[in-house]
């Protein structure tokens, strides 16, 4: 039991900023949401840790689990679109660069959002870097065909952020 | 941000996310409180469960065939429905999550179908079961219990009645929802 703590400790500590950048892309930038859902994934990563063949690494299956707690958390949940962005006039130039960053990096969460769940799925892990061949398994889609959509869904993604921003 | 480059570049470079300091071991006593409550939750249906049965035997309800019926159609439905629940919870909380996320939608799918046909037959056939129960019991309340006792009765399960009724109804709205945004879902 100690062994899979001091397991888990190590797991959690080198994966969570990745897991919890996910969630924000499922939870539209909402960082209370993507906390919540965050814990759930751990919660799940935890209880199946003994469990854990060592035929895939550590983070496609950490992967692979944030994406299956994120489409039954999600299931049938209204959310109110959310943004981090405050309305304050300011006029110092660094704080209205970081202010275009915020929005910019909104607008990039409001598209994600439009896309379906398998989609979203798809682009998130792309956005983190993940190979291909790895989306593909983590999604149990062909890997020609996970090609393919993921050409579509950034082409689909840039033309929305594009119209966003403009 | 005009290229999928420039908006890759935008994703990584979100502002980094502080690690909680004692995460990992909030998550474990977490794991362990919900284990906790699902005990307590069991012991205290066991409970129930004995109190019902000590009931029975205290009123010496098997002497009286109709009042023996009446209350083992309610306690039965009752029983049923807690239990097609807490078998539900259980199944949701045992998906397993380790499988490709196609394969995961399906068995979601099957889940929410499982779920749509408790409540769409076997909800109203308990209900049914139920109420049936109570309408048996009702000239035996009148015998024993005040004329406002009884009224008051009366009127408190029609209006329970209407409000699980009601509360049945959206739930089974909520999970053909749920079902079909899943299929819709590609």
């Amino acid at each position: 039991m100690k062994h899979l703590e001091i397991l888990f400790k190590e797991v959690y500590r080198s994966n969570y900023p990745k897991v919890f950048r996910l969630c924000l892309g499922y939870a539209r930038g909402d960082e209370m949401l993507a906390s919540d859902l965050c814990q759930e994934v751990f919660i799940k990563v935890w209880e199946n840790l003994a469990s854990f063949r060592k035929d895939a690494a550590i983070a496609t299956w950490i992967y692979r689990i944030t994406v299956n707690t994120c489409l039954i958390y999600f299931r049938n949940k209204k959310r109110n679109p959310t943004s981090n962005n405050t309305n304050t006039i300011q006029d110092n130039s660094d704080e209205n660069l970081h202010q275009t960053k915020e929005k910019n990096i909104d607008s990039l969460y409001a598209c994600i959002d439009k896309l379906s769940k398998d989609n979203k799925s798809i682009i998130l892990l792309e956005l983190e870097g993940i190979p291909q061949k790895e989306i593909a398994a983590i999604m149990g889609i062909n890997h020609e065909a996970i090609r393919v959509r993921i050409h579509r869904i950034k082409n689909e993604l840039t033309k929305c952020v594009k119209n966003d921003i403009i | 941000m005009t290229s999928f480059e420039e908006i890759k570049s935008q994703w990584t470079h979100q502002k980094v996310v502080e690690i909680p300091d004692q995460g990992h071991k909030i998550i474990i006593e977490k794991v362990n409180a919900i284990k906790n409550k699902q005990k307590y939750t069991n012991i205290i249906l066991l409970i129930t469960i004995l109190v019902l049965v000590v009931f029975f035997v205290y009123i010496a309800a098997y002497n009286y065939r109709t009042v023996a019926l009446a209350l083992l159609l309610m306690m039965g439905s009752l029983g049923v429905r807690i239990g097609l629940e807490l078998q539900s919870i259980k199944k949701l909380k045992q998906l397993n999550v380790n499988i490709s996320a196609t394969n995961f939608k399906q068995t979601i799918i099957k889940y929410y179908k499982n779920r749509v046909r408790v409540h769409m037959i076997y909800t109203p056939i308990i209900l049914l079961l139920y109420s049936l129960g109570f309408i048996i019991m009702l000239p035996y309340f009148k015998e024993s219990l005040s004329n406002g006792f009884y009224n008051y009765i009366v009127i408190s399960s029609v209006v329970i009645l209407i409000v699980l009724s009601l509360f049945i109804y959206k739930q089974i709205i909520k999970e053909l929802n749920a079902l079909k945004e899943l299929k819709d879902n590609d």
